[in-house]
């Protein structure tokens, strides 16, 4: 071989020269223009490719907080948030034969259509398809088991779980209007969780984290965690069981009176202002919102979506969304009303406070009156005649009303009207409060004046009324009325304090005494015996509504008169009382009021006191006498007890009475059988109302019943308006029947 | 190394060395050594995700990079004359495999690979590219004194190189070919081919191009498309350019200072197969500009300590060979890196030292071996 020679120091010097070169080529060409890319994309170009990689490689996981509790004032829990979950699939990660055993096992568990899970899973490029949404914690468990163990035991990869919460209102459709609801994503939409909104709601964590190409987690070391900051907790003045008392009967009267435009009772503590209980019914249950509550309201919306001349959908929505957006409003803040005679108590407090009128000024009602060439009529046509301030009051004098309010002049009134706060929403916490409609005092005219002063023109909210009566009702503060008393942590501490100070002083303690002591003379068909309640009925036109016989009848309560804790206002929107003919608040409401005070002031310790007459009256425990001789039974029951006694037999041992126990009214008979094998004699209710209170006692007695005096029994004019057994009913010798009489005195207007 | 001192005993000639040329031998096993670390931390994510077992690739790998090792140091110790008689049987086996390839069955519409039972897959134009070395060598050494002519300069590496190709583009195997060429063409220039033959070669090949795009007007939107993607690879994020985006995106995060090693983030699943022709994108996102230069840097240093061993060679066909095999190395090297920063369009080619892949590397360590052994017959360098 030719170059098998000795070694060449000086090797062909071309090949020198051109190994020289391409080493400098290779270097400045090849490598230079690498470089030169190099420099490019990590230095100059960096801070853009940084960004692009971190947004296909990061991904944000939001961890929602839990939202805060709503407890009502006893620490029971009105509305609650628990874990639920959100079951998602990655399709990018999914085989394609597990599909269909994934959308089966799926569709099964979450009674999801299968073919809808077919679908999602088709999408392959996706690494996140919802598959459901606030699964609950069985089913959540059911699905991570079928990702665990499902095809034969081997598991599907790609079907994932992640907690959400939701929102449960444990007692269903109660304070609904009050408590709100939340959405799908958990933000209050309504009521106090949406007012609320961002204390309950906390702030939602966040997980970022390194996803791979396909949605995969990359691993731990590339996790940041933020942690959720869960929402504060609020107790609110509402008393769960005052609450479940107005709600009832709230509910009781807007049925039984069919109150097209729904009803509202708003019970207040007279001294701070906290709301004790506040309801609309109609309502719904916050637990399922969106569902329309009222069957008549539901059947239109239907029937709008089944009509086939419905052409466009949006007409099924609207009707919908309508139906939903009545059902969910609160009247007691987001409706106003003209409050009719119940707003006599605002003017009469004027008058008073003012000094225009007093308490020895007389009135003579002739039935109407004429303002400025307009006869104006008093709701009792015939007259209530000669009649003092007092007297006008509790007659709901129109007539009477309008010369007070004139003689005190618009500057005066809107003076008072403003102070009493229905010229500005109270500021209540709650979302949507109205604002009042009235005329200044330039607007009043004579007319105007006239009309306002027994209630009608200017329209408020029912809020604002009973805002307005609690001023008076506490000595002349006004207050501010409030749902929340306190803000909690998430560990229960208390983060802030929320009872707020009165407003301001708007009329002498005097006056506010003066005006409690002539409201208990109205309370009509709410008095509770005992209770000392006071009142103000009210029956009010709607005069912007279609119908010309629509009316608003309400009534608003304070108890005990001499030293109030309560305001409790009633209002039935459009009331059919087809059995009456008569829609007064007097008639509907009153009851109503004194139904929920009978419940919440023994609930709330306020002490029974009885006057002379109705302490005779008063109730006592019946004893058991049973075994005892008859004349020992006899001393007891009657001397020890002052009842009545009514032997049945011949024994000399009583055997079996009647009652055997509980309690009677002082005076009333128990019947003491003394021979085994007497039978209960049986006797038949007579019928009772209507007539006066001595032919009551007269007709029960005959009958061998004992009486349970209810209602007024003041006066000896009263006359019986209800019995709760009905007459004919056939009751052992002895049975206690309640009547309740009210005074035909005091106007139901 | 005992055998190092029995030859330092008895020194055959004094300008003669008989150890192995030392700075070269280091850089080779320093680079042996950084590829196998980023090959595993490139790798595992990928491992893990498409195999469940993070050391899929680099088991392999290291195994390959042992037996490549030892190859390494017996070729140090054979003497490389013995290539003037393997060099056309070299060929014409090489030749013959570039033949049966094209009967194996096509992974992904191309024969590159021979499946060889219990011993994995055989790529026959690594084969060739070795052959072609050898067989230049061996041709310059015989015709170095009449290069400048056309006969002796450039009809015989024609001869062989043509079939070499023809069958290459039938396979069809585009970078391998480009890289022969490279390689070959290096090895004429070198031997000292007539530069006026260089340019009529780089004339034919334009006419020859112009001819195709007349005779195949079908490859015209073709080529545009790959123009195209490489000028603006976001054009087609998820289809064809998103292998060269997802590229971009791991070497531009890296920066400077990069992420820190086995921290890419491109690695899981977004760089399509990061162990091969893409590992230096993640050398780049991982270790940053500074460590994209510690690479090229020892490329750099193994091309001109190569130049050393070849400017010192006993004899021309020593220096042809260690010319032909640092000009493979280089091009090689400086083609991927040219890839993955998207300065030329995207092909094939892997990075040497880096990429997975037991043939080549093998290849690749034996061949260092033989640049060793011609260090070992050279005179002592200067440097």
């Amino acid at each position: 071989m030719s170059d098998r020679q000795a070694p060449q120091p000086n090797m062909n010097t071309v090949i020198r020269r051109r190994i020289l070169a391409l080493v400098a080529i290779l270097i400045l060409l090849g490598f230079g223009s690498v470089v030169y890319s190099l420099v490019d994309l990590q230095i100059i170009e960096y801070e853009d490719y940084k960004v692009k990689a971190a947004n296909q490689q990061l991904k944000d996981t939001v961890i929602p907080a839990n939202r805060g509790v709503i407890y009502d004032a006893n620490m029971k829990v009105l509305a609650q948030s628990a874990t639920v979950w959100t079951v998602a699939v990655a399709p990018s990660e999914i085989d394609e034969e597990d599909r269909a055993g994934i959308a089966a096992g799926l569709s099964e568990i979450l009674g999801v259509d299968e073919q809808s899970v077919l679908d999602k899973l088709a999408k392959t490029k996706s690494s996140y398809q919802t598959i459901k949404l606030k699964v609950e914690k069985p089913v959540a468990d059911a699905v991570r088991q079928f990702a665990i163990e499902g095809k034969g035991g081997k598991g599907y990869k790609g079907i994932s779980l992640s907690q959400d919460s939701k929102r449960y209102y444990p007692y269903g459709n109660f304070a609904a209007t009050v408590l709100g609801f939340t959405g799908t994503d958990n933000n209050g939409l309504s009521g106090l969780e949406a007012y609320y909104d961002d204390v309950l709601s906390g702030t939602p964590g966040r997980q970022v984290s390194a996803q791979t190409a396909t949605g995969g987690d990359m691993g731990y070391e590339y996790d940041s965690f933020y942690a959720p900051q869960d929402g504060n907790s609020l107790v609110l003045t509402i008393d769960e069981v005052i609450q479940h008392y107005a709600e009832k009967e709230l509910d009781r009267a807007v049925q039984d009176y069919n109150a097209l435009a729904r009803g509202v009772v708003i019970v207040m503590d007279v001294h701070t202002g906290g709301i004790l209980a506040m309801a609309t019914k109609g309502d719904y249950d916050p637990n399922n919102p969106f569902t329309i509550y009222d069957e008549a309201k539901r059947a239109e919306v239907e029937a709008v979506a089944d009509d086939p001349a419905t052409e466009d959908v949006d007409e099924h929505k609207q009707a919908l969304l309508e139906a939903q957006q009545t059902q969910w409003r609160n009247k007691a803040v987001s409706d106003l009303y003209e409050p009719g005679s119940v707003f006599k108590l605002i003017t009469a407090s004027a008058a008073l406070d003012s000094g225009s009128s007093t308490l020895n000024d007389s009135f003579n009602c002739t039935g109407s009156i004429k303002v400025a060439g307009t006869t104006m009529r008093c709701a009792h046509t015939e007259g209530h005649g000669a009649e003092n301030f007092s007297q006008a009051l509790v007659n709901s004098c129109n007539p009477a009303f309008i010369q007070i309010g004139t003689k005190m002049g618009a500057g005066t009134f809107f003076n008072y009207f403003n102070a009493f706060g229905l010229t500005r929403k109270t500021g209540i916490d709650l979302p949507g409060e109205a604002q009042s409609q009235f005329y200044t005092a330039e607007g009043l005219g004579p007319v105007q004046l006239a009309s306002c002063s027994f209630g009608q023109s200017n329209k408020i909210t029912p809020i604002q009324m009973i805002t307005a009566v609690a001023t008076i009702a506490n000595g002349g503060d006004l207050v501010q009325p409030h749902l929340v008393s306190k803000v909690l942590d998430a560990g229960g501490n208390l983060v802030e304090d929320l009872e707020p100070e009165a407003k301001r002083q708007v009329i002498s303690e005097e006056t506010a005494k003066t005006i409690c002591s002539i409201m208990q003379e109205a309370s009509g068909r709410a008095a509770v015996k005992g209770y000392r309640v006071g009142g103000k009925s009210g029956t009010s036109q709607k005069l912007d509504s279609g119908d010309p016989e629509a009316r608003i009848s309400s009534f608003v309560g304070i108890a005990p008169c001499d030293d109030p804790q309560i305001a409790v206002l009633v209002i039935l929107d459009e009331p059919q009382n087809k059995v009456l003919g008569e829609v007064f608040g007097g008639y509907l409401a009153a009851p109503v009021v004194g139904q929920i005070m009978s419940q919440a002031l023994p609930y709330l310790g306020v002490e029974k006191i009885y006057t002379a007459e109705e302490a005779a009256e008063a109730d006592v425990t019946v004893p058991n006498v049973t075994g005892q001789e008859v004349a020992n039974a006899q001393v007891t029951l009657t001397r020890d007890k002052g009842l009545s006694v009514d032997v049945k037999g011949s024994g000399s041992t009583v055997v079996r009475q009647f009652p055997s126990s509980g309690t009677l009214p002082r005076g009333g008979t128990v019947t003491l059988y003394t021979e085994e094998g007497l039978a209960d004699e049986m006797v038949t209710v007579p019928e009772v109302t209507g007539r006066d209170m001595a032919s009551v006692e007269k007709a029960l007695a005959a009958a061998g019943l004992n009486l349970r005096k209810d209602g007024s029994t003041g006066s000896s004019s009263v006359i019986a308006t209800t019995q709760d057994l009905a007459a004919g009913t056939q009751v052992p010798l002895g049975t206690v029947v309640t009547v309740s009489f009210h005074d035909p005195s005091v106007s139901a207007d | 190394m005992h055998s190092r001192k029995k030859q330092q005993k008895k020194p055959r000639d004094d300008k003669q060395r008989s150890a192995v040329d030392a700075p070269f031998l280091i850089i080779v096993l320093i680079l042996v050594v950084f590829g196998l670390i980023m090959l595993f931390s490139a790798s595992y994510a990928t491992a893990l995700y498409r195999f469940g077992d993070s050391f899929h690739f680099i088991k392999d790998q290291v195994l390959f990079a042992v037996v490549g090792v030892t190859a390494m140091f017996i070729a140090s110790r054979v003497d490389y004359h013995i290539f003037h008689r393997l060099a056309w049987p070299l060929m014409a086996v090489s030749l013959l495999l570039l033949l049966v390839v094209l009967f194996m069955p096509a992974l992904n519409n191309a024969h590159r690979w021979i499946q060889i039972p219990g011993f994995g897959t055989l790529q026959p134009s690594e084969i060739a590219k070795f052959a072609i070395i050898v067989l230049f060598a061996h041709i310059i050494s015989i015709n170095y004194a009449k290069m400048k002519t056309f006969s002796y300069g450039v009809v015989p590496f024609m001869v062989v190189l043509v079939p070499v190709i023809v069958l290459m583009i039938l396979e069809p195997h585009l970078s391998g070919t480009i890289l022969i060429v490279a390689i070959g063409g290096i090895m004429m220039f070198v031997g000292g081919t007539g530069l006026k033959w260089f340019g009529l070669g780089g004339g034919l090949v334009a006419g020859g191009i112009t001819a195709a795009v007349l005779a195949f007007p079908d490859l015209v939107p073709y080529a545009m498309t790959r123009v195209e993607m490489w000028q603006n690879p976001y054009l087609d994020i998820q289809g064809k350019g998103h292998q060269t985006v997802q590229s971009l995106l791991a070497i531009g995060s890296g920066g400077v200072m990069g992420l820190g090693l086995g921290n890419s983030r491109q690695k899981h699943l977004y760089v399509p197969e990061p162990q091969n022709d893409f590992i230096f994108s993640i050398i780049c996102e991982e270790l940053g500009f500074v460590g994209a230069m510690v690479v090229i840097l020892l490329f750099v240093l193994l091309l001109v300590r190569g130049a050393v061993v070849a400017l010192n060679a006993k004899d021309k066909f020593g220096a042809m060979l260690v010319v032909g095999i640092i000009a493979q190395v280089t091009v090689q090297a400086v083609l991927n890196i040219a890839v993955v920063t998207n300065t030329i369009p995207n092909t094939g080619i892997s990075l040497p030292f880096f990429s997975y892949g037991g043939t080549s590397l093998m290849m690749l360590l034996g061949e260092m071996g033989i640049v060793l052994s011609v260090s070992r017959q050279g005179r002592s360098p200067k440097t």
